[in-house]
């Protein structure tokens, strides 16, 4: 809301400095947004919250600076001289929609000369940004921007059979507006018109064929009020935002519709000359009266922790256009003024004291209670996966929950549902939200490679959004892994992730084949037969899609099984006192048995007494092993709780494993 | 020869190779001093041992282990000298080693500086008594706006101002309209529904998470953004409480004592709503908004308004962390270069 400093004076005495003002109803709910110099004018620039409409005008304004500064506020009387024939005989009006305009009002003048406006008013409306177009239609804004009330003037030749119909419009009802821009109208949005055909849309703009010319010389002002959503629906269908549909949006002052149109006409009358029709055409509802609101003085006190005098508290009150109506120890109740369409009830009561009475009174030093607070398990897991994460090399990233058609459709792991959809995009194309975080990453991975760095490694926790029928879909957080380096290593740091989590945690790994994983390197995570996650090494086809250069490897885990399976609070184990011995074994056998195999027979034949079994390294050499043929290291650590091992006892484990692993998979140890 | 002159050659001898091979400055120098001392053919200690033959044999066990000191601190002082030397060489020019050289590179990553944000709010409000919780991104208009006292009148409710989803899916939420639109949540005060519809006051909790408003990317916005909001219901719970949990937050983020200023603003779900600005240095820097948790709220989820109070402040999360590390486009946090991830 542009304000003129100009145009404040006429109302209040400013005794202060543009700067000490826009301070002082900064510190009132009234945001500064900056000052500027319009010619000898000041335009100051407020913005005003979505509950006050009464501050959508100068007026509005005014009362509030009258308060704060402690002046006296005066307004125009606008009490025009009627001296023409009865208006009901110049007009009539039938509201056939009174959901969307509960009341109507139309005053009417006759021999006016429209011309340009006195330089006064073309100087106060440039100050607020408002172009000039003739003397009537700058006093229908100059009033609008007085005291927020939209009018609006028809050329009341051209308004047939001196009718108005305020009626819904018609579904694919063709208007030519006032921008001479043709609009097509739907059911809901509500139409002035005359006898024959539309000559407004109600509340937000006129129409071409109806409006004040050169030539006009009576002139109908339209004082109305409006459904506020049926005119924010109107300006949005139609795109269509003006001075007059941001106000009604809003709810103005229902007691400024009458008070604005005789502000108009008594403005008209002075500079445009003419005569004005005695009485008003006033159709529909009357506003209610206002409900009284009673305050418990204590509730100030309860709710602001400071106490204000009861005499300040109603001093304020008043100031503000309340009328009291009962005082005692214990309440205070008034009636809120009409402009006031945001005090109904005792807390906005309460609001109003405390803001014009001062937040700064308000301490910032109250002794709050102390309060225990809980860190979720949750919130323990992902710290550990960050924290492992960034060990290992890998850089948080965050990306856009919801992605392009076809990055969504790119891989879905977790589901075979269609993704939910936005129905409009977050950015450019994005409306699927996401059921994977791989393929964000990926677009990630592409951007960094398109700045050629050299070492790309991402990982991001987030939710993935997986769609159930009849219910809200599930929200499952994820972490996923986007990497350079090859499947083992980023199934390391899955290991060392896991680990950090639970040391007990037994993953199995299941062959994956997806369209995205190249063949044999992709795998299904299961812990205990629950898929916890997948890993695998990028297809040629989806690197190609996701116009990648160089190979990556993706994983993704689901987070939730993971806090259920989380070891939060370890427990000791008693350690042996006595010394281990390691024993290196070298398999010969044949490729078709896999490690996991391998593993699980030497476990079991090596028994209690083995400490810790590590994998070391495969050898392939087609001339010395065959085709078919691999070497697994690994390298047994033996311990007993109880005594030292003997080297005999070590062998003799050695043995059984050696055995166990001949008898089982035909491995022989090489030499 | 007698044992004590013997004796004082010996000592002599000592001092004189210590100082010898003490006053080498070079490889060259010590060896020729080497050679002098303990040379195999002509060196000195050699013509000493040969002295040793001469003593009478009552004092020859006396002589021969005064000899084997002497001999040990001779080799000892060379051994030192000659260590002295090649450590020398080594902090000098000898060229097989370059301790200017990088160690071996330890590849850290980096946390991204929403999450160190996010983290390091979380852990202040935690040390504040507030306990972080998180619900659910997609929400039913229930706990978006009713609840939360946005009625459908409210420009806020504008279906061009929120990520409505396009499935007209009939879903039943706890406490939900069945068959009610869903959106993406345009606020983290929805958890503070959730919240206190399954809790009992005392609440005293930070709700975080992503947030998504229709907004086009430039410099200062995105459509999709990370909020923390801090809630607070108890019996005698007043703005002068929430004033003064803010200043201790304000206080525990920037380090210093730091005050806090109230301007009223307008917040469908807190009265009285107040915009919080926080000193910083000389300025007044906008914080995010706060009040009174509205009453309206309190019976949406079967709070006494009249027994119960409480306040409730939310912040961007980008704004904060872009300020505080000068981060002039907030569009930087999702481009995810690595670059840009380093620097934190």
């Amino acid at each position: 809301m542009l304000v003129s400093w100009d145009w404040l004076t006429d109302y209040v005495k400013l005794g202060v400095t543009p700067a000490e003002l826009a301070a002082r109803l900064m510190m009132a709910g009234l945001n500064h947004d900056g000052t500027a110099q319009v010619g000898d004018d000041w335009a100051i620039n407020l913005e005003v919250t979505s509950n006050r409409a009464d501050c959508l005008g100068h007026i509005g304004i005014a009362r509030e600076i009258a308060v704060l500064l402690g002046v006296e506020l005066k307004l125009p009387a606008a009490n025009p001289p009627a001296k023409g024939p009865p208006v009901s005989s110049l007009v009539s009006v039938r509201i056939d929609c009174p959901e969307l305009c509960p009341r109507y009002t139309a005053r009417v003048l006759r021999g006016v000369k429209v011309g340009p406006s006195p330089a006064w008013l073309v100087r106060r409306l440039a100050t607020v940004c408002i172009g000039t177009i003739s003397n009537v239609v700058d006093v229908t804004n100059y009033v609008l921007m007085e005291c927020g009330q939209p009018l609006h003037a028809f050329d009341m030749a051209h308004v047939r059979e001196r009718k108005i119909i305020v009626r819904e419009a018609a579904a694919g009802e063709k208007f030519l507006a006032i921008d001479h821009k043709e609009y097509q109208l739907e059911r809901g949005m509500c139409v002035i018109a005359d006898a024959q055909r539309a000559v407004a849309i109600g509340g937000v703009m006129g129409g071409a064929d109806s409006e004040v010319t050169a030539g006009t010389t009576e002139v109908l002002i339209e004082s109305a009020a409006f459904n506020p959503m049926s005119i924010r629906n109107t300006a949005r269908r139609l795109v269509l935002h003006s001075a007059s549909s941001y106000r009604f949006e809003r709810s103005p002052d229902p007691e400024s519709v009458d008070w604005a149109s005789r502000r108009a006409c008594e403005l008209i009358l002075e500079l445009c000359g003419g005569e004005l029709a005695a009485g008003v055409v006033d159709v529909g509802t009357q506003p209610a009266a206002r409900k009284p609101i009673k305050l418990r003085l204590a509730q100030i006190e309860r709710i602001l922790g400071i106490r204000i005098d009861a005499a300040e508290v109603r001093r304020i009150l008043t100031a503000l256009g309340n009328r009291e109506l009962k005082f005692d120890a214990a309440a205070v109740e008034v009636t809120p003024p009409s402009w006031r369409r945001d005090l109904e009830r005792e807390i906005d009561l309460v609001e109003e004291v405390a803001r014009i009475y001062g937040y700064d009174k308000i301490p910032e030093d109250a002794q709050v209670p102390m309060a225990p607070s809980h860190r979720s398990n949750a919130d323990r897991v992902v710290a550990k996966v960050r924290h492992v994460l960034t060990a290992a090399g890998f850089d948080e990233a965050l990306t856009a929950s919801v992605v392009d058609p076809a990055t969504s459709e790119a891989m879905s792991p977790w589901t075979d549902a269609a993704p939910l959809v936005t129905q409009m995009p977050l950015l450019r194309e994005a409306t699927h939200l996401r059921r994977s975080l791989i393929p964000s990453l990926l677009v990630a991975r592409r951007t960094n490679e398109h700045l050629a760095h050299p070492r790309i490694e991402l990982f991001e926790t987030a939710r993935v959004y997986l769609p159930q029928p009849g219910q809200l879909p599930r929200e499952e957080n994820m972490v996923a892994l986007c990497s350079g380096r090859d499947y083992l290593a980023v199934k390391g740091a899955i290991e060392a992730l896991l680990s950090a989590i639970n040391p007990g945690l037994t993953v199995d790994v299941v062959d994956r084949k997806e369209s995205w994983l190249e063949p044999g390197r992709g795998a299904t995570l299961l812990i205990d037969g629950e898929p916890i996650g997948l890993l695998g090494e990028l297809s040629a086809a989806a690197k190609r899609q996701f116009q990648l250069r160089s190979p990556a490897t993706i994983a993704e885990l689901r987070l939730d099984p993971l806090v259920r399976l989380a070891l939060l609070v370890p427990q000791y184990a008693p350690l042996s006192p006595y010394p281990a011995i390691e024993r290196d074994l070298n398999f010969e056998l044949a490729e078709a048995v896999r490690w996991s195999d391998l593993a699980a027979t030497v476990r079991q034949a090596a028994g209690d007494n083995l400490e810790q079994f590590t994998y070391v390294e495969t050898y392939r050499d087609k001339e010395r092993l065959g085709a078919d043929r691999k070497s697994l290291m690994l390298r047994l650590s033996l311990r007993r709780p109880d005594a030292t091992l003997t080297s005999a006892e070590a062998d003799a484990i050695t043995k059984q494993v050696i055995d166990a692993c001949a008898t089982v998979h035909a491995a022989r140890l090489r030499a | 020869m007698p044992l004590a002159d013997f004796l004082s050659q010996l000592a002599e001898l000592e001092t004189a190779a210590r100082e010898a091979f003490a006053a080498a400055a070079d490889t060259h120098a010590l060896e020729a001093a080497r050679v002098e001392f303990l040379g195999a053919k002509g060196g000195r200690l050699k013509a000493a041992q040969k002295g040793l033959g001469t003593i009478p044999p009552a004092d020859k066990p006396a002589a021969g282990q005064r000899f084997n000191a002497v001999k040990t601190q001779i080799d000892a002082d060379f051994a030192a000298a000659k260590e002295r030397l090649a450590s020398a060489a080594t902090t000098g020019q000898a060229a097989d080693f370059d301790p200017t050289t990088p160690g071996t590179p330890l590849v850290l990553g980096h946390l991204h500086p929403i999450t160190q944000t996010i983290e390091e709010l979380k852990d202040i409000m935690g040390r504040l008594g507030f306990s972080a919780t998180e619900g659910p991104e997609i929400e039913d208009e229930w706990h978006n706006f009713e609840a939360l006292n946005i009625p459908a009148s409210h420009p806020a409710r504008d279906p061009l101002e929120n990520f409505y989803l396009a499935t007209a899916e009939s879903v039943a939420g706890a406490g939900g309209t069945p068959g009610a639109p869903l959106l993406l949540r345009s606020q983290t005060s929805t958890v503070q529904i959730r919240v206190m519809e399954n809790t009992r006051p005392p609440v005293r909790i930070v709700s975080l998470g992503r947030v998504y408003r229709p907004d086009t990317a430039d410099a200062t916005h995105y459509p999709m953004f990370h909020q923390i909001e801090g809630l607070l219901i108890d019996r005698r719970v007043t703005m002068a409480d929430l004033k003064s949990v803010l200043r201790l937050f304000a206080t525990s983020y920037l380090g210093r004592d730091v005050h806090i200023r109230f301007r009223p603003s307008f917040f469908p779900f807190t009265e009285p709503s107040v915009e919080v600005d926080m000193q910083w240095g000389e300025h007044w820097i906008e914080f995010g908004g706060a009040g009174m948790v509205d009453p309206n709220v309190l019976s949406a989820v079967g709070y006494n308004p009249d027994e119960v109070s409480g306040f409730a402040f939310g912040l961007g999360v980008e704004r904060l962390c872009a300020r505080r590390h000068h981060v002039t486009d907030i569009r930087e946090f999702y481009k995810n270069d690595v670059r840009f991830l380093h620097q934190f």
